[in-house]
């Protein structure tokens, strides 16, 4: 009999075309859709999760032939992703949900799913790709979503396929046509959180915090000499190296450089202070073995950044921190550092801390 | 893979092949509108009255009394919102109900209680049976309806209908009951019981999805929900659905020619397999179990250390359709209400699976069917036997 591979589907053109090649692969192909927030809000124009998208997902599995079933996740997505997002924000960081979701919601709790059906596989339409055990970068560099999957565990690359990793995005949509799954074909792409109506994230912090969140509350700007330079109306609303809505009258363009919520402050500054040159990350997890202190490897600390390289100072149980060759901007506590060799994913962490200084290994005696 | 089971009857049934044939003329030549007064609309027309009182005879009603709707949930909106609008007026505004019933009356009671009702929810008994001394307690001379359906959709408990709506009458409450689930198997008779308004559905007794019916006793005043033409007495206005309701009525009048075979029959399947999973499977938690009367075609079970969404999708894989909880709008399972509502530990109730049987039942589906639960459960709790 053939291996079944429970196919996780969004509605969207690339799981959908994730599925249909697995149909085509002769694969026992099961699709399912996650139902991960409540749609009583009910937002029509919602790219993602809607009801709408799973009612696609639904036609493309009935033309494909397989079945297909939607699985409520909703309050294991609540605790492990939504309410993360939310303290995030609250402890002055930039959450990256997606990354949460990956490895709590789509490789774990789906796998359990997978796992009482029999299936031996579990896919995705990421673009990323799995060769010999590890988890590589998609070939279409441009749509490459591997720094959204460093936190799987390294087992489940064992068990996982992206079928789509290993080809472009308009490819992936020719073959959408091809397969006449014109239901999906030339959907928009997301590009908001799910969970997040509009962009605006300030909501759900309020909806889960209240209106009198201290992310939330009127706090002050500051310089990083400490004077105070305006008022902003709550720090949630800044991310490290934002520029919009900071106050003007500078001679050089000025940045969020930190944010502080013991004093509800946002530090601005200019440029030269956004650079860090050390950064250290927490939860970390490998996926291959770990290298070695003093390893060379090219780290990305924000989706889409280009690959800087960075020597390994210290590995100590989840937690690492490098020296970076050269400056990065915008190092960014919440967001993930992903670690890289060539394509090869080395593993990842959520950012804890940048340095500024470049800090280096002790010299050792011989 | 041999062929599928389908034990979901009370979500659904086929169309009977006698219900389509009695439908087709109206979908062809015989096709007017009964309000016409030329020869088509009278043909229309005669045959429509024809099916209403084909339906009151099943229910023991007047023609008059039987309202034709596009199913159970708008037949339970006109009952509840209907009824209690009509009587806001009067000093009464307090709706009784229980919390075990459909959403369908769970959601217009929500609805007028937007509008200013008060909702009182009886308390249940471990049983699955509505708690009698809550119920006349709650159900005082201040409550404008009363509302508890007779058999419930999940569990299949059958609820003291005789009993709550003799006490309603004495308070002067309209009593309604959801009989989508009872109808075809349980006697229902206007005649002797004193139920004042009741709802029934089409197509759980093999006529097509999108008919149903309300029946509204004699002197029930109720607000239309509709505004428009004056079909129905104005009681529910819109071009009807001859040809559905045709259908609606030769299915009724064969649910009750066939009910006391039909509810032997599916008592012994429902047992049958009920034992079977038992055996199979010994903690197995049968709810409804211990009610004094239940539904025959209903068997509701939770497996320890399982949940239902997976249970749902290893079952279907292997070619057996139930159900669990109530499905969402999204097709997603959520935990029951009902089985909450009865004292079920969350665990439990999350572990639910509902078969359902009827027209597509026989032994050698139910005999199967346990076994391939069996094995799901073994695989759900990780004890695969070798070579699964």
């Amino acid at each position: 009999m053939a291996d079944r591979v429970l196919v996780a589907m969004s509605g969207g053109v690339d799981s959908s075309v994730a599925a249909a090649l697995l149909v085509e692969q002769g694969y026992d192909v099961v699709g399912a859709t996650m139902k991960l927030f409540c749609h009583d809000g009910d937002l029509p124009d919602r790219p993602c999760c809607s009801l709408d998208s799973v009612n696609d997902a639904r036609r493309v599995c009935q033309s494909l032939g397989v079945p297909h079933y939607v699985l409520n996740l909703e309050s294991a997505f609540g605790r492990d992703v939504v309410d993360d997002f939310v303290n995030e924000y609250a402890n002055g960081r930039t959450p990256i949900p997606c990354v949460r979701c990956n490895t709590f919601t789509k490789f774990r709790d789906l796998l359990v799913k997978a796992d009482a059906i029999d299936a031996r596989w579990i896919a995705t339409g990421h673009y990323a790709r799995v060769a010999g055990g590890e988890l590589v970068r998609g070939r279409d560099h441009s749509k490459d979503q591997s720094y959204f999957l460093w936190g799987i565990d390294r087992s489940v690359l064992q068990r996982m396929i992206l079928p789509v990793g290993a080809q472009t995005k308009p490819e992936t949509r020719a073959v959408a046509h091809r397969l006449g799954l014109e239901v999906v074909a030339e959907k928009r792409e997301s590009q908001d959180i799910c969970f997040v109506p509009d962009g605006d994230h300030t909501a759900i912090i309020r909806q889960r915090l209240g209106d009198d969140a201290p992310a939330l509350a009127r706090g002050p700007f500051v310089l990083s000499d400490g004077s105070v330079v305006g008022t902003h109306e709550g720090f949630a609303r800044f991310t490290i190296g934002q520029r919009r809505g900071l106050p003007g009258g500078y001679r050089e363009p000025m940045f969020v450089v930190a944010i502080r919520p013991a004093d509800r402050a946002v530090v601005i500054g200019p440029r030269e202070e956004l650079l860090g040159r050390g950064v250290t990350a927490r939860s970390v997890n490998w996926l291959v073995d770990p290298p070695a202190v003093g390893a060379s490897v090219e780290v990305q600390v924000r989706h889409r950044a280009p690959p800087a390289r960075a020597e390994i100072l210290r590995i100590e149980a989840d937690e690492v921190e490098l020296a970076l060759d050269e400056a990065v901007a915008a190092i960014t506590p919440g967001q993930s550092l992903v670690m890289y060799d060539g394509d090869r994913v080395l593993g990842g962490g959520f950012i804890e801390r940048a340095r500024p200084a470049r800090a280096m290994l002790p010299v050792r005696a011989a | 893979m041999p062929d599928p089971i389908y034990l979901d009857h009370a979500a659904t049934t086929p169309v009977r092949p006698e219900v389509l044939e009695a439908m087709l003329p109206f979908f062809g030549p015989r096709f007017g509108n009964p309000s016409s007064t030329h020869r088509w609309g009278r043909e229309a027309r005669t045959a429509l009255d024809e099916a209403r009182e084909r339906v009151a005879q099943c229910v023991g009603a007047n023609p008059d009394e039987i309202c034709f709707t596009s199913g159970g949930t708008e037949a339970d909106n006109i009952a509840l919102l209907g009824t209690w609008r009509a009587r806001r007026e009067s000093g009464r505004n307090a709706i009784v109900t229980t919390p075990i019933e459909h959403k369908a009356v769970l959601g217009a009671v929500h609805q007028a209680v937007r509008e200013g009702a008060e909702e009182r929810f009886c308390a249940m008994l471990d049983t699955g049976i509505v708690d009698v001394s809550s119920f006349e307690a709650l159900a005082g001379d201040d409550a404008a309806i009363a509302s508890v359906m007779w058999v419930n959709n999940e569990i299949g408990t059958v609820q003291p209908i005789a009993q709550l709506a003799a006490h309603a009458r004495a308070v002067g409450a309209v009593f309604h009951t959801d009989a989508v689930q009872a109808f075809g198997n349980i006697a229902i008779d206007a005649r002797s019981t004193p139920f004042d308004v009741l709802t029934i559905s089409g197509h759980k007794i093999g006529a097509p999805k999108g008919i149903g019916a309300v029946y509204i006793r004699r002197g029930t005043v109720i607000e239309p929900l509709f505004h428009g033409g004056t079909q129905d007495r104005g009681r529910r206005p819109g071009t009807e659905n001859v040809a559905a309701a045709i259908g609606f009525a030769r299915a009724a009048e064969l649910a009750i020619a066939e009910r006391e075979a039909k509810v032997a029959q599916l008592a012994r399947l429902r047992d049958r397999l009920e034992h079977a999973i038992v055996a199979r499977v010994p903690d197995a938690v049968v709810h409804g179990r211990d009610a004094a009367e239940r539904a025959p075609h209903i068997l509701n079970v939770s497996i320890p250390g399982t949940d239902s969404e997976s249970m749902l999708m290893a079952l279907d894989l292997r070619g057996v359709a139930c159900s669990a909880g109530s499905a969402c709008q999204s097709g997603s399972v959520s935990p029951s209400h009902v089985l909450s509502a009865i004292g079920v530990s969350p665990d439990l109730a999350s572990a639910a699976i509902r078969m359902s049987l009827g027209a597509l039942s026989n032994e050698a589906a139910i005999d199967r069917a346990a076994e391939v639960f069996a094995v799901c459960v073994n695989k759900a709790r990780g004890m695969a036997a070798a070579g699964d």
